[in-house]
């Protein structure tokens, strides 16, 4: 039992990575009138119609879901800036581009509670998914030149959460096994634990497997 | 028959089955395994003394008797790992029963238990309601992050007139849609007697 | 001399004097959710949650005694919601990794001291219950010298049946500010790490100490940058 690594600890749901998204601020112009709200994770308001305001994306979507405002969408998701972005995803192999940490989180959000404040919605939703792709596709190829680094720490620039986390597993494991491989004797891992037993047990254990 | 190969069927056990699901506990081959660890330590002692009798150095010797007693000892520390992998894992599986279901185990899983996994499902669930009611805080509830207070459910399962924690009364007939306090219908939820609606 | 990284003490503080409760205890939530090991608890953060926690709720119901605007409380409500998970989530993951590894966080005095007075009752109680339940169903039943429930027998390690972390786990990480000469195997003195006392010594640094840009994103192993986590300074995601 010693050396059991548990991976579900350490990991995010889906739900959780929302959850962290959702205390992004993001604009919105009200339509009606409402008193500062002076809240736990801090203070918004006051709200005035046709005022723009900075809320995190729940109180956003929550006022929206009740019709009370709406919501201004970033302007990353521009579908121009969005088709740069793209551009520029698919012509780098290595580098990843700018965005939000959340940006995926964020913009399913949106497409969710508040589409018909998107302009261009469908054009912004198929650039977004092309983007998300391309950048997946990257972080699988670019798995290979970790092995270069053969190193216990690899540099993930502008990799977003939801990425983060999608790869976490997957590329903990693999940086697990570069490094094992490019020195065997220093991962200490259960099997190599064993290996640490004294002198006595340790020769019949070869003994034992021999026979 | 080989040293070690029933326990490792425990281990397999374990290893095979479906995460966080347990197995009928396996008394048999579980006392089989610990009636192998005293052959071989009474194996162990009879290789020892019979060392002793013959006048060698138990220490220091390296004949057939010394790697004989050897082999015991790796088997018995064998069985031993997989003896408390076994349990350990077990164990495991019901503490994390304790979050899911709260100190009532029901009856299909209390019938795979052995006498003190029950006691310890009870010991360990007490200790949680223990830290709980110290730290004044129940945990068992927001398991997953909120998202509004309120939530659209359909009921899947006809229920009748139903008293909520949050002391108001429902009726959940089947199929009928209601806007609930999310605390209110975790736990239907949960029963797969109702579902959220979203959108 | 100041390294890099005491320079941003000043921008620390005032960073800090603009973040809510909820955001601290947003960020502990994070890190201990993140870290393989059980951290510090954050008890005076805690205390002024819980304290805030309580006045939101007197306020909410208040509100909705008085017939306040519905929708002002249901969105206090959320507001409420949204801290009671991550309090809870975080009193939670801390019971969980105090379930999983409890006799090696028991043995070890550093890790003891980590816990909250209810978490230290908590672990007695678990330790206490499962050895109980090892010793009668599995142990007891053992010759004498293999009895034990934390080594195979009286001839192995002492501790070499405990469930520890893995502290070579790699997790995800970003700074605030520069930091320099992170040594990313053992310190040659094998500075004690809460784990296995004896996969030190012979390991030498595979390469040359690494550094950290701010504001990256890296997967680095946890023990080289465990006591940065420890002081604050790295963020895991």
């Amino acid at each position: 039992m010693a050396g059991q690594s548990d991976p579900n600890v350490s990991i995010f749901s889906g739900e959780e990575v929302e959850f962290m998204a959702e205390d992004e601020m993001v604009e919105i112009v009200p339509n009606m009138r409402m008193e500062p709200l002076n809240m736990l994770c801090g203070d918004f308001g006051p709200f005035y119609p046709q005022m723009a305001t900075q809320v995190p994306m729940w109180l956003a979507i929550a006022l929206k879901k009740r019709g009370k405002c709406t919501i201004r969408p970033p302007e990353w998701m521009s579908v121009e800036n969005l088709t740069q972005i793209l551009e520029a995803e698919r012509e780098s192999q290595a580098a990843f581009q700018v965005l939000p940490f959340h940006y995926v989180e964020i913009s399913s959000l949106l497409f969710d509670y508040a589409s018909g404040d998107i302009p261009d919605l469908y054009m912004v939703r198929s650039l977004i998914n092309d983007i998300r792709d391309a950048r997946f596709l990257k972080v699988e190829s670019s798995l290979e030149s970790f092995e270069d680094a053969r190193s216990s720490a690899v540099k993930v620039k502008n990799l977003s959460a939801m990425e983060v986390n999608v790869v976490r597993p997957f590329v903990g494991r693999a940086l697990q096994s570069f490094y094992k491989h490019g020195s065997p004797d220093l991962v200490p891992n259960p099997e190599a634990m064993s290996a640490r037993r004294p002198q006595a047990t340790d020769n019949i254990q070869r003994l034992d497997s021999g026979r | 028959m080989m040293y070690g190969t029933k326990a490792i069927q425990l281990v397999k056990e374990i290893a095979n089955g479906e995460k966080g699901q347990l197995t009928p506990f396996s008394s048999d081959v579980f006392s089989e395994v610990i009636a192998e660890c005293s052959q071989h330590f009474a194996d162990l002692r009879s290789l020892i003394r019979k060392m002793q009798e013959a006048g060698l150095d138990v220490e220091t010797t390296k004949d057939e008797d010394h790697y004989g007693q050897l082999i015991h000892h790796l088997s018995l520390v064998r069985n031993k790992r997989c003896l408390m992998a076994y349990m350990y894992n077990r164990a495991e599986i019901l503490r994390n029963l304790v979050w899911n279901v709260g100190s009532d185990i029901p009856e299909e899983i209390q019938e795979k238990l052995s006498h003190s996994e029950k006691e310890y499902f009870k010991k360990h669930s007490e200790a949680l309601k223990s830290y709980m009611s110290r730290v004044v805080l129940e945990l068992a509830v927001d398991m997953v992050p909120p998202k509004d207070p309120y939530i659209k459910v359909r009921v899947l399962d006809d229920m009748g007139e139903v008293e909520l924690p949050s002391d108001n009364t429902a009726n959940f007939a089947r199929h009928s849609m209601h806007f609930l306090k999310r605390t209110d219908a975790e736990k239907y939820i949960s029963l797969g007697k109702m579902e959220e609606l979203t959108g | 001399m100041a390294s890099a990284s005491d320079l941003g003490s000043t921008d620390d503080y005032e960073a800090l004097m603009s973040m809510t409760d909820v955001e601290l205890l947003k960020s502990a939530w994070r890190q201990e959710k993140a870290a393989p090991e059980i951290l510090q608890f954050e008890s005076r953060l805690i205390k002024r949650v819980r304290e805030q926690i309580q006045l939101m709720e007197e306020t909410v119901e208040e509100f909705t005694e008085s017939g306040f605007d519905p929708l002002t409380v249901s969105l206090y409500q959320m507001d409420l919601d949204r801290t009671q998970f991550l309090l809870r989530s975080y009193l939670r993951i801390r019971l969980q990794k105090i379930e999983k590894y409890m006799f090696h966080i028991f043995a070890t005095a550093e890790l003891l001291t980590r816990l909250s007075k209810e978490e230290k009752w908590f672990i007695e109680r678990c330790c206490v219950d499962l050895q109980t339940h090892l010793e009668k169903s599995v142990l007891s039943q053992l010759p004498y010298t293999y009895q034990s429930i934390f080594q195979q027998s009286v001839i192995n390690d002492e501790t070499d049946m405990v469930a520890k972390p893995q502290l070579d786990t790699f997790v995800v990480c970003k700074t605030k500010y520069y930091l320099g000469h992170i040594q990313l195997e053992d310190n040659a003195d094998g500075e004690p790490d809460g784990s296995s006392p004896y996969d030190s010594g012979s390991q030498k640094p595979l390469e040359e100490p690494f550094e950290m840009e701010p504001n990256v994103l890296y997967f680095v192993r946890y023990k080289a940058v465990k006591k940065f986590v420890e002081e604050g300074k790295i963020d895991l995601y």
